[in-house]
């Protein structure tokens, strides 16, 4: 019922003409109900994903301040810096006097916000869908419900421009992207795993696992994965574990180490993993082309 | 006869007070016992004794030799030292703890051999505790395990024995057993032994060749048991708290008065 | 082993005599059936017809050769070294509740980790690209080692050597918590390094090879013949420290090769391994209650019992997730924690 006026609402925005100062009200991942008497004008972010969508639908003039993880895109390194979703500055941003709060799952800052009269919206970020839903959302909530769609179509035509990159030889072939400091596997069910299932890429951890297991490396070399992926700095070591001279990815030098810039934008569920493929089908297509590195 | 162990006008400084001051006396072969009230210096004066207490004045001579400049190790050959409180952690088994005496003798290295097993078994013989070899230290009572520390002490086959207080948890056979223990060892043929004791057992300590009475740090008195002069000190230092007479055979007798108000 | 009896300088008595054979053999018993277990331990679970199956198969000498035994037998020569450190640590400070750590080594290693991942993350920035790419070339495992050492040598430089147990232990603790502290805000300002600093605290033998096998095996041997000879020392601890050195032992200078003993082995286990709970404490607690007994036999025994420990937490982190695994200081902390819960009902009911 809820759903139905809100898009109902949109549609007379959007009939109206959509930047004209309407309410808007829409339902954040809790269920609950945020009702703005008109679009935001002023938006603090604390998460970097949310940030980067925003900007993406082009209102990034309208962001105050940002946490400190965000980095993309670069105006925002003017902006205050308010902490982390752990560590938020209430006082810093109670005097930026937000319109509303975007943030992600709970933390004690959001509760103590809202508390003090904030607007807090909570939407979670792990997987493509969610980002597609968080840039529908955002976009109602701009007063914008059109860009929501409209930056998902760049992305989704992003991500199929990288598909079509990935060389025939390597297509179907199974991959292992590993997370530093753990190490921790991208499992399919994670976010970068949807992005290599998208590119036509088996994941050597199959669903079941989670999205992050901490894997026993015997797992990995059991599985004999043809493309193994990580941070650059932590691919150097791989040679080095018991037994994984024998990896087939290992063997034939098909490994993709991403950059620190790199490695952040893939593991960042935002509005760049088309960005993300593009990198990672960069990646294939040296492979591809050059055989083993 | 040059004293073993002697002490030149011995200073020590505890806490920022005088704990020891002037003390200069000297050991041989024979029972001496050490008594004073609580807080006179006696443990400290032991401790000094054993260079287990650096003096802040005067000097402790073994053999007449310097005993700070004396090795550790011939120190440990030399003078065996009992502490007054046990501060035992126990784990280990009677026959272990007694054994560990030898260390005096073997070093950290060497390997035990009969010699030293024979010392261990007199040792736990002497005290009554051969029994008990494998029950572990601290399934003991209070006095048992004094018993085992001080086989210990007798297990390093020093010359020089420092008891502070070995009597303390004792029942009265054992006392006694103890009492006639000292003295054998100290008169024993061909291995005279100097043995100090610090009692406060004045009834023992009476039956010692040699009574030191400490008070506030200083010596009172030097002397035999039957010296007036000892027994005058005595009578001073403890005040009105005990009687002294002589018995019957002429020996000194000292009783606590519980009968005066 | 009589040779430790007799560097005991006690003739054993036959019971104690029966209870420690019966836990040396318990001992070999368990390490043998824990070694079986790591071989039968893959990505699947314990297993032992799963076993024999991929010792038939093509790759048997790679699974079983290169992963699983390199880190069932590191995870034994790993839980040896804390052991043993746990043991000289109790017989050190006299108290059944000194563990390995306390002297400033796994603060220490921590930091020195910390500062690795920090300055790769860092790319350079804060220390110049020359010193992260010396630091890089260290390592995870040297810094641990060299951070491990390095913590120990503060804390007896604030201590003004080992003259005093007490100052040591303070010493200790304030390394601790400043080490800590610095560590904490270096996460602070590098959080990528969060992840890595977790995963050394709890502690890992998923990558455990035969290169680390040779320097761990080296440093245990050397340790136990070394340990060997200072047995009697600790023994002489136990009377109390005046009592000691009554008995002509140099006490500061024991103190501190005991100390150092104690660091390298620590140092040796947790550039390794990483920072496992646990072991270090009740190894020698168990072996005390199973069969106590001097220095000589607690040392060697504690070290075989830590073996034990870890071979069976590691088997237990594997096969209990699998394909995921557990930190295997996770598990020797839910293990160790049981069992200390498990102590003080006991001391309760008496």
């Amino acid at each position: 019922m809820r759903r139905w006026f809100c898009s109902l609402l949109a549609g007379l925005a959007l009939a109206g003409g959509a930047a004209l100062a309407q309410p808007v009200e829409v339902l954040d991942d809790r269920g609950q109900a945020l009702r703005l008497e008109r679009p935001p004008q002023r938006i603090v972010s604390l998460l970097p994903s949310l940030t980067e969508s925003v900007a993406a639908l082009g209102a990034g003039a309208r962001l105050v301040g940002v946490d400190r993880y965000s980095n993309w895109p670069p105006e925002v390194a003017a902006l205050p810096r308010l902490g982390g979703l752990d560590d938020a500055q209430i006082e810093a941003i109670v005097r930026l006097k937000p319109d509303v709060v975007l943030a992600s799952s709970s933390a004690r800052a959001l509760d103590r916000l809202e508390a003090l009269g904030l607007p807090v919206l909570r939407l979670k970020s792990d997987s493509h869908a969610d980002v597609r839903r968080s840039l529908r959302l955002l976009a109602r909530l701009l007063g914008t419900p059109a860009e929501g769609e409209r930056v998902w179509a760049r992305i989704e035509a992003q991500l199929a421009d990288a598909q079509a990159r990935v060389p025939v030889a390597l297509r179907g072939r199974l991959v292992y992207f590993e997370l530093g400091g753990g190490p921790y596997a991208a499992g399919a069910s994670s976010f970068i795993g949807e992005t290599l299932a998208r590119l036509g890429l088996v994941n050597a951890v199959p669903a079941e696992l989670g999205p992050f297991p901490k894997l026993n490396p015997e797992f990995v070399v059991r599985a004999r994965p043809e493309l193994v992926m990580g941070a650059q700095r932590e691919q150097a070591a791989l040679r080095a574990r018991p037994g994984w001279q024998a990896v087939p990815a290992l063997r034939e030098g098909r490994l993709c180490g991403f950059d620190e810039a790199g490695y952040e934008l893939l593991i960042r569920p935002g509005p760049r993993l088309g960005e993300g493929a593009a990198l990672i089908a960069d990646c294939l297509q040296r492979l591809g082309a050059g055989g083993a590195r | 006869m040059t004293p073993v162990l002697a002490t030149e006008a011995l200073r020590v400084r505890l806490g920022g007070h005088d704990a020891l001051r002037g003390i200069t006396l000297g050991l041989g072969p024979g029972w001496t016992a050490l008594v004073g009230p609580n807080g006179a210096g006696k443990s400290t004066l032991l401790r000094a004794l054993a260079g287990l207490q650096r003096p802040d004045g005067g000097c402790v001579r073994l053999h007449g030799r310097d005993l700070a400049q004396v090795p550790a190790a011939e120190r440990a050959r030399e003078i065996a030292w009992l502490a007054q409180r046990g501060d035992v952690t126990g784990e280990l088994s009677v026959r272990e703890t007694v054994a560990l005496g030898r260390i005096a003798r073997l070093g950290l290295l060497g390997t035990p051999g009969a010699a030293d097993e024979a010392a261990v078994a007199q040792a736990m013989a002497l005290t009554e505790c051969r029994d008990w070899g494998a029950r572990r230290l601290h399934e003991l009572s209070g006095g048992e395990r004094q018993r085992v520390l001080l086989a210990r002490v007798l297990a390093t086959e020093a010359p020089l024995l420092l008891l502070d207080e070995p009597t303390t948890h004792l029942d009265a056979p054992h006392q006694r057993a103890l009492a006639r223990l000292f003295r054998r060892l100290a008169h024993e043929a061909g291995t005279p032994r100097s043995v100090l004791t610090v009692l406060h057992d004045l009834p023992i300590a009476l039956r010692a060749d040699r009574l030191l009475v400490l008070d506030a740090g200083t010596l009172q008195a030097d002397g035999p048991p039957s010296d007036p002069g000892v027994q005058a000190a005595l009578a001073r230092v403890f005040g009105h708290a005990i009687h002294i007479d002589t018995d019957a055979a002429g020996r000194p007798r000292v009783a606590l008065a519980l009968d005066d108000d | 082993m009589s040779r430790a009896l007799a560097l005991a300088g006690a003739a054993p008595d036959g019971a104690d005599t029966r209870r420690r054979h019966r836990l040396a053999l318990g001992l070999v018993l368990a390490l043998l059936l824990g070694g079986l277990a790591g071989l039968a331990t893959g990505s699947d679970g314990l297993s032992l017809r799963a076993l024999w199956a991929d010792l038939q198969g093509p790759d048997a000498a790679l699974l079983i050769g290169h992963i699983r035994a390199p880190r069932t037998l590191g995870a034994a020569l790993v839980g040896a070294l804390l052991g043993l450190a746990g043991a000289l640590a109790q017989g050190l400070f006299r108290n059944p509740l000194a563990d390995p750590y306390l002297l400033g080594s796994a603060a220490g290693a921590g930091l020195g980790v910390v500062l690795v991942l920090a300055a790769a993350s860092a790319g350079g920035v804060v220390l110049g690209l020359a010193g992260a790419a010396w630091i890089e070339r260290l390592g995870l495992v040297g810094a641990a080692f060299v951070g491990a050492l390095a913590g120990v040598g503060l804390t007896l430089s604030l201590a003004r050597g080992a003259a005093h147990t007490l100052r040591l232990l303070l010493a200790g603790v304030v390394v601790g918590v400043m080490a800590g502290a610095v560590s904490d805000l270096i996460t602070v300002a590098v959080p990528e390094a969060l992840r890595g600093k977790q995963a050394f605290l709890l502690g890992s033998t998923s990558f455990l090879g035969w290169p680390a096998l040779g320097l761990l095996a080296t440093g245990l041997v050397a340790l136990l013949a070394l340990v060997g000879r200072f047995a009697r020392a600790l023994d002489a601890l136990t009377l109390g420290e005046d009592s000691a050195a009554s008995l002509g032992l140099d006490l500061p200078r024991l103190r501190l090769l005991l100390v150092l003993m104690l660091s390298a082995a620590t140092a040796l286990a947790v550039s390794q391994a990483g920072l496992v709970a646990f072991v270090g404490l009740v190894a020698p607690h168990l072996v005390r209650r199973a069969a106590p007994g001097p220095h000589g036999w607690l040392v060697a025994a504690s070290a075989a019992m830590g073996a034990a420990l870890l071979v069976l937490a590691d088997v237990l982190s594997r096969a209990l997730v699998a394909p995921q695994e557990l930190p295997v200081g996770v598990v020797t902390a839910v293990l160790g924690g049981a069992y200390l819960v498990w102590l003080l009902k006991q001391r309760g009911a008496r």
